[in-house]
């Protein structure tokens, strides 16, 4: 005789189909991600990285890179995370007017940002003469560079460290304030450490986006080359198989602070 | 000593406090939710400024409506806050939040600690320990910032009431020449923690009394059913208020100097039986009694209340 299944018993199949759909949906987008990346290893031989790297100057444009993306991650840094405190404490008079602020670089396409900024601070604008009193110039300079990088990569960290303030229970920063502790100290000994995982992702990636930055990089800091640059360049002049090794470099330096920031934080949320 | 005479402004209403404290005197202050009880005892840790008024601890001022500016700050006036949610450092072992507050000694804080049963625990993380432990790390916590008074914001309402009560003994044997006020909307924990009760309601002081004179002789009518008063009978002009607990069977006749109530639930509990009874359409208390002299549901007994305190017809209409 045959049995029919009982309610539960077709619910548990149920579940685990379900689960089986979802574990190989999550495997074929997994897979698709890394796609370009194991491409990217599949057509590189050892020999072509070395020799890419050897010509004269290989290594300039990730100096230049690396330099540019550190200095506009301080720039950030410094002047991002009191924004995003103040967001995530909702302590800014209109804070949807500055959320607007903060997302509108993101939602731009980053070839806009860079023509938006040659009306800011091209050679004929207000700050582009001041520069010039300077002797400075932000336009094909190191200086474009580092304000380009900062313009497509300031968003991800003012929201990311919005975010990860606003998981620090302000009942935490009280009870420090209460228990005698001024509002510095208790930024130094509270609120830093509770919301360091969020912050250390929202660098690695603010790191990435920065490292990156070609769009508005394009228009107004063509030179000198960075690694985004530097590639674009290649693959227009000498073809694909000379550009790859430059992608291999800008990803072996751009990728390790991520994802090992990402790893310190996925680690230390779960010791809270 | 303690002196607070102040206002504080609310969106709803204004909340005022005027009382004096010994040093190492306790007091609570009653009330429901929202009467502004947790608002007295921020403006006193510094958390709220003064609309009016100040607040001076063992002759230091510490906030001063009038000089808004001279105001001390949280965490410098000597006053210690402990509020429901313990507010302990996820990122820090118990020792080590026991030890936060600056200047805080490791030797001083091991004592404490071991005083108040924390010995196995010091090396714990926050989120490893039980409602209980948490507070009384909080309360370890607190204390070796030498606090002069010490402000209980229902710290122990979300744990059992047992240990709420066991908690606060722990706090009146640490506390030494330390004044503490416990806001709470429970009148034990008040009058098992407290040498004076402050009632406070929509944040107005309706009554300072003792633990004991307070639910013997409350001044109003308000504050009657603030303390357990559940039946209010019309006597004439004036209304007579029944405690629940203090009501007893006189006899099953009508007479003079009693009160004429129906049995309206009768039910056996363990070796007695439980009744309640009303007059005049309100419920006015529970008394028990043998099996054998059990009331029949529905039947008339007479009570009395001695000393049932009586107030004006007028006054006594409740909302």
């Amino acid at each position: 005789m045959i049995v029919p299944p009982t309610p539960a018993a077709v619910r548990g199949s149920g579940i685990r189909a379900s689960t089986g759909a979802a574990l190989l949906g999550a495997l074929i987008v997994w897979v698709a991600l890394l796609g370009p990346l194991i491409a990217l290893l599949a057509h590189l031989t050892p020999g072509a990285v070395v020799s890419a790297l050897r010509q004269p100057g290989a290594f300039q444009p990730l100096v230049v890179s690396v330099l540019a993306s550190l200095i506009a991650l301080a720039v950030i840094l410094l002047l991002g995370t009191p924004l995003a405190y103040l967001l995530a404490r909702g302590r800014l008079p209109f804070p949807r007017l500055w959320e607007v602020g903060v997302i509108l670089p993101l939602l731009t396409p980053p070839l806009v940002i860079g023509l938006l900024l040659i009306f800011m601070v091209g050679p004929n604008t207000a700050i582009g003469v001041a520069l010039g009193h300077l002797n400075l110039s932000a336009s094909d300079t190191f200086l474009a560079l580092v304000v380009a990088e900062v313009y497509e990569a300031v968003p991800y960290y003012v929201l990311g460290a919005a975010a990860a303030f606003a998981g620090v229970e302000p009942e935490l920063e009280e009870a420090a304030t209460l228990l005698g502790d001024g509002r510095w100290r208790t930024w130094r000994r509270v609120t830093v450490p509770l919301a360091a995982p969020g912050l250390a992702t929202a660098l690695a990636i603010t790191w990435a986006r920065a490292m990156g930055a070609f769009g508005a990089v394009l228009i107004i800091a063509y030179h000198p080359f960075g690694l985004p640059m530097q590639i674009w360049v290649t693959l227009q002049e000498t073809g694909l198989s000379s550009a790859l090794p430059f992608a291999l470099v800008l990803l072996l330096v751009a990728l390790p602070l991520p994802v090992a920031a990402y790893l310190w934080s996925a680690r230390a949320r779960r010791r809270l | 000593m303690l002196v607070a005479d102040f206002e504080v402004a609310r969106r709803e209403f204004p909340v005022r406090l005027a009382v004096q404290a010994e040093a190492g005197e306790r007091l609570a202050i009653l009330g429901p939710s929202g009467a502004g009880k947790t608002t007295c005892l921020e403006a006193m840790a510094g958390l709220l400024p003064l609309s009016a008024g100040r607040i001076s601890l063992e002759g230091r001022q510490l906030s001063r409506a009038a000089e808004p500016g001279s105001d001390v700050r949280a965490g410098h006036r000597g006053v210690g806050l402990l509020r429901q949610r313990p507010g302990l450092f996820p990122h820090l072992t118990v020792l080590e939040n026991i030890c936060y507050p600056p200047g805080a000694s490791p030797a001083r804080a091991r004592q404490t600690a071991s005083r108040m049963g924390l010995d196995g625990l010091l090396d714990v993380r926050p989120r490893g320990l039980s409602g209980g432990e948490a507070q009384r790390v909080a309360l370890c916590r607190t204390l070796q910032t030498d606090a002069r008074l010490l402000c209980l914001d229902e710290p122990f309402s979300s744990l059992d009431s047992a240990l709420g009560i066991e908690l606060l003994e722990l706090v009146r044997r640490e506390l030494v020449e330390v004044s503490a006020v416990l806001v709470t909307h429970q009148l034990g924990e008040a009058q098992a923690f407290a040498d004076r009760v402050i009632v406070l309601a929509r944040g107005q002081v309706l009554q300072v009394a003792g633990p004991r004179e307070l639910v013997l002789r409350p001044n109003s009518a308000r504050v009657a059913e603030m303390v357990g008063y559940r039946g209010f009978l019309r006597c004439g002009s004036q209304v007579l208020a029944i405690h629940p607990e203090r009501v007893h069977a006189l006899g099953r006749q009508d007479g003079a100097g009693g009160i004429s109530a129906r049995v309206v639930k009768v039910r056996p509990e363990g070796g007695r039986v439980d009744a309640e009874v009303e007059a005049e359409g309100e419920w006015i208390g529970r008394f028990h009694c043998r099996f054998d002299e059990a009331p029949e549901l529905g039947s008339t007994l007479l009570f009395g209340a001695p000393d049932a305190p009586q107030f004006s017809g007028a006054e006594a209409l409740l909302d």
